[in-house]
């Protein structure tokens, strides 16, 4: 499979994004009281698509190389758009959109694709000394920037998704395997900081991965104890830095019950529609927790709940395989792709749509915290459908290398 | 075209395959374990999550007369209800549906806060709704978020027949009050429940019983379809059929026309009241809806208390009524020959004392008997043969007919009355303050401290018209069963006694009731009168009487408050009475 050709790899993904489509179509149609109005998600998902499919052609017929270029203007720009919505009236009490009157955009969703061409221009440079445990640090500033004056606006999980693509394109350039264990450990030290028995038990592992690694055993030490000071001060972060609400999702996602009629209401809805499906579904349009509105947001956060419900599990598992598919096809495509640059912008964006599939369905079945963060192709919603032509545009432009 | 080569080592690619894998595999599992393992717990979950229960109302039961005449029953209007949170500019939606309805919009808000239950419950705001109210409300449904109408069943009154005194009327309940009734007729804040007369009375009997219907209803309580299977149906109230006539009913109100008083009739064996009229009375419409709190302070401030219902809980002193407890006494215990003769010359003084008693008549009866003191009412007779009698026998032979006690009738709020003992005397006067023979000599005429009902004087009189044996209790409602009251054990040459004196207070030439007597119907009628004497005015005018007719024993009391003479005022009413009676009486006899 890694030998087929790249034009195969194109078509078979069009193939898979095409079924996608189609598969969030037929849902939205199933959700929508009167499906023909212009006001129902679903023709609204229809004039989305067609407008998203014309920037696509548009965007195919950009040179790369003049991206390649301006990754860091582009970069840049894409930075000064997410200040304007701070200056602009509050939606929703966050500054996260910016009103053009017929319809909101949301900046950061392109600010992802930025991020991720402005980390691929640094790392494909050819002067750059991938080994070398600094190479990380400029990927890292740039990505935490990003994901900085997210955070602030507010929206923790778009921020998340803006670092996600950070580790997988260290490591697609080569980045020593140290260094990638290194970024990783304290996430976990600060999980494994909740509970103390975890923390003890976390320490001691640390401790012996610490040593089976080469290096400076100096520095090894002082990496650890570095890791500890992290977990024992995550405490006083989580109480200082985090908004109420922020709090409020990830209490509630370490227990659902706690607060049935709050945000995790959701999830208990959720899992109660998915659950109730069964193996076959209850069958198009008669999804009761669908249909009788008691599945939040379910044309786009929870549309999979949707699928699950009225297609069951045979359903959610064809889902999940175009999505595999879809990922992986992503993958072939970056591996065989003939310039650098390229095939780690394409391991980005993969990254990105992949942990919008991940975490989406994470928090549909209770695995996460309910983070409003749509699926590609799939959710309905003009702003992220758009974002995942631009993805797949800036895909099938570069593979053409 | 770029200049560098891709660099992706395989080992980078099968690292994120791996990952990619493991990802997926762990949100199949997920959703495995969700569908197929726990499928059962979910699926019934959501059966539950979908279904609301919620109460379906019959109509309330009617209430018909004797004869199947419905004097009251039901007719549809509609209420307007809201739900809190579903609205929008709560004070706009007000004042839109205030100019609609015409009802102010204070009245709407008070109304609001009187019925809340909650926010995602409705509330009652307005009641009494036409059709056409509903249907520009209709129209402009987009303007009224969160606002809902239903059909609701408000009484509907014979409107010659809105006795408000026997019927009661139904009002609405508030939160307060739910507490202190029978949980398991399941009711609400906002609903009807009967609050006087039968209609409290027979609440239970005349209210429907509720139903629930399952509603499948979406996250926002919306209902989307009515599962028909599984609903509890929803049975209307029983009717009521009262023992009242009602064209006698219609009678008896037009005689107090512009009166104040009261007139029962009953049938003595079974007890069943055939008329029951307290006047002045008030319009029972007053109670469907509009009524305004004004219109109702009215009604309770007027003096001529229109809200009392004087038969069960108006007290008046009975008057000269009381002379024949006296004289049971006299004839039971032998005191004294009902032939003897005593001197009435108008006034008496009794021994050893300064004070001076009148008989109403100044010039004195004359020769006095025992038949012609009941007849023609004589105080000085009485004055003088009530030294014979010990208080407490005086006292224990008045309880016996039934004073000082409930009659037991099938009406709320009804009161006992006072027949004074020691204990009250002592009490009321000090130890010193009174005598025995002082305060016979008031209570022998019925006067004094005693109080009674207009309704246990109707006991009274049906005591007698049966000869103290199975004297049935009264009672309102024709399908309650037949109880009596306990008997009482006269001799017989006692009960001859009374009726002669009895029938001669109406059929004799110097009868004080010679005004009832019945020339035309050749009825024989017995009776007493009263002219009872009060602080508030002119006396108070009774008429109590019984007699026969095909075989069945009617009574019938009538009292006109500060009326005057029981003779000149109350008799002729209780002649009329008699007389339309007897010529309605095929119409009587029907059930």
């Amino acid at each position: 499979m890694i030998y087929g050709s790249i034009n195969n790899d194109l078509q078979k993904l069009y193939l898979i994004v095409t079924s996608l489509l189609v598969f969030g179509l037929v849902t939205l149609f199933s959700i929508s009281s009167d499906p023909f109005s212009f006001n129902s998600s679903f023709s609204r998902q229809i004039i989305f698509i067609l407008f998203s499919l014309f920037i696509f052609f548009l965007l195919k017929a950009v040179d790369i190389k003049a991206i390649h270029d301006n990754s860091i203007t582009i970069y840049l720009i894409s930075i000064f758009v997410c200040f304007i919505p701070f200056f602009m009236p509050p939606v929703e009490n966050t500054s996260r959109w910016i009103d053009l009157g017929l319809f909101y955009i949301q900046p950061a969703e392109y600010l992802k694709c930025a991020t991720v061409i402005a980390i691929a221009k640094y790392l494909s440079n050819n002067q750059l000394a991938v080994k070398d445990m600094s190479t990380v640090i400029v990927p890292v500033l740039i990505a935490s920037l990003s994901a900085f004056i997210v955070l602030n606006q507010p929206d923790l999980g778009t921020s998340v998704i803006i670092l996600v693509p950070v580790l997988p394109m260290l490591l697609w350039a080569g980045v020593n395997n140290f260094t990638i264990f290194l970024m990783i450990i304290p996430f976990i030290t600060i999980i494994a900081a909740s509970n103390d028995l975890a923390f003890n038990i976390w320490a001691f592992l640390m401790f012996v991965m610490f040593m089976l690694f080469q290096g400076k055993l100096l520095n090894r030490i002082l990496l650890y104890f570095a890791n500890i000071f992290a977990g024992l001060l995550f405490p006083f972060f989580w109480n200082n830095f985090l908004n109420g609400y922020q709090r409020q999702r990830f209490l509630d996602f370490l227990n659902p019950d706690l607060d049935p009629m709050g945000s995790s209401y959701h999830i208990i809805q959720s899992i109660t529609a998915i659950g109730s499906g069964g193996l076959f579904g209850k069958g198009w349009g008669q999804g009761t927790q669908t249909q009788l509105k008691f599945l939040p947001v379910q044309e786009s956060d929870f549309i999979l709940s949707v699928i699950a419900e009225e297609f069951g599990f045979l359903g959610i598992s064809l889902i999940m395989f175009l999505f595999f598919m879809l990922i992986k096809t992503l993958l072939d495509i970056a591996f065989r792709c003939s310039d650098y640059f390229s095939s780690l912008v394409i391991v980005g964006l993969t990254s990105i749509l992949f942990s919008h599939i991940f975490i989406n369905s994470a928090m549909t079945i209770g695995l996460m915290p309910v983070k409003g963060l749509p699926t590609p192709f799939v959710s309905a919603g003009g702003s992220f459908m758009l974002l995942c032509f631009v993805i797949l545009s800036l895909v099938s432009n570069f593979s053409k290398n | 075209m770029l200049k560098i080569d891709n660099k992706a080592d395989i080992f980078h690619y099968r690292t994120l395959m791996a990952i990619l894998t493991f990802s997926m595999l762990l949100l199949v599992g997920r959703y495995f374990h969700l569908q197929i393992i726990e499928h059962e717990r979910f699926f019934s979950k959501s059966q539950v999550n979908r279904v609301k229960a919620k109460a379906s109302y019959a109509p309330r039961g009617l209430i018909v007369d004797r004869n199947g005449v419905v004097i009251v029953e039901n007719s549809p209007t509609y209420i307007l209800t809201v739900t809190p949170y579903e609205m929008k500019n709560i004070e706009e939606q007000f004042d839109k549906i205030s100019s609609i309805i015409s009802v102010p919009i204070e009245e709407i808000e008070r109304r609001y806060k009187k019925y809340y239950r909650g926010r995602f419950l409705p509330t009652v705001i307005a009641k009494n709704l036409s059709f056409a109210q509903i249907s520009q409300i209709e129209e402009m449904k987009l303007d009224f978020p969160g606002v809902q109408y239903e059909r609701f069943d408000e009484r509907l009154y014979n409107t010659e027949l809105n006795d408000m005194h026997i019927l009661g009327y139904l009002r609405e309940l508030d939160r307060e009050t739910i507490p202190t009734l029978d949980k398991s007729s399941l009711y609400r804040a906002g609903e009807l429940i009967g609050w006087q007369g039968v209609e409290r009375e027979y609440e239970k009997e005349l209210r429907y019983s509720k139903g629930v219907n399952y509603i499948e209803v979406d996250t926002y309580g919306r209902e989307i379809e009515n599962l028909n299977s599984n609903n509890i149906p929803a049975y209307p109230g029983k009717n009521l059929v009262l023992t009242i006539d009602s064209e006698l009913q219609k009678f008896s109100r037009n005689l107090l026309e512009g009166k104040k008083g009261s007139i029962i009739v009953s049938k003595v064996n079974s007890g069943e009241i055939l008329s029951i009229v307290s006047s002045p009375s008030y319009n029972l419409s007053i109670f469907r809806g509009e009524t305004s709190s004004k219109e109702w302070e009215e009604l309770i401030e007027s003096e001529d208390k229109p809200i009392l219902n004087r038969n069960i809980s108006g007290l008046y002193p009975p008057g000269s009524s009381f002379k024949i407890v006296t004289a049971i006494n006299l004839i039971e215990k032998g005191l004294l020959d009902p032939e003897d003769n005593l001197m009435c010359a108008g006034s008496y003084t009794p021994q050893g004392s300064s004070n001076t008693f009148n008989c109403w008549k100044e010039d004195g009866h004359g020769l006095v008997n025992l038949r012609k003191a009941i007849s023609e009412s004589c105080n000085v007779y009485f004055y003088e043969t009530v030294q014979l009698i010990k208080l407490n026998e005086w006292i224990s032979t008045a309880k016996k007919f039934g004073f000082n006690q409930l009659t037991e009738i099938d009406l709320p709020n009804e009161i006992v009355g006072l027949i004074p003992d020691k204990e009250f005397f002592i009490d009321t006067y000090g130890r010193w303050g009174w005598s025995e023979r002082g305060v016979l000599l008031n209570m022998t005429l019925g006067q004094g401290d005693i109080l009674v009902t207009p309704l246990q004087s109707l006991r009274y009189i049906n005591h007698i018209a049966s000869k103290g044996k199975n004297t049935a209790k009264l009672k309102i409602n024709l399908n309650k069963p037949t109880e009596f009251y306990e008997p009482i054990n006269l001799s017989e040459q006692t009960w001859v006694r009374l009726y002669d004196g009895l029938y001669d207070v109406v059929n004799s030439d110097g009868g004080s009731g010679w005004r009832a007597r019945q020339i035309k119907t050749g009825i024989t009628l017995y009776g007493k009168t009263s002219t009872a004497e009060n602080p508030h005015g002119e006396p108070h005018a009774w008429f109590n009487g019984f007699f026969d007719l095909n075989g069945e024993k009617y009574s019938l009391v009538v009292m006109v408050e500060n009326g005057g003479g029981g003779g000149a005022v109350a008799s002729p009413i209780a002649g009329e009475l008699v007389n339309f009676i007897s010529s309605n009486i095929e119409f009587l006899a029907k059930k």
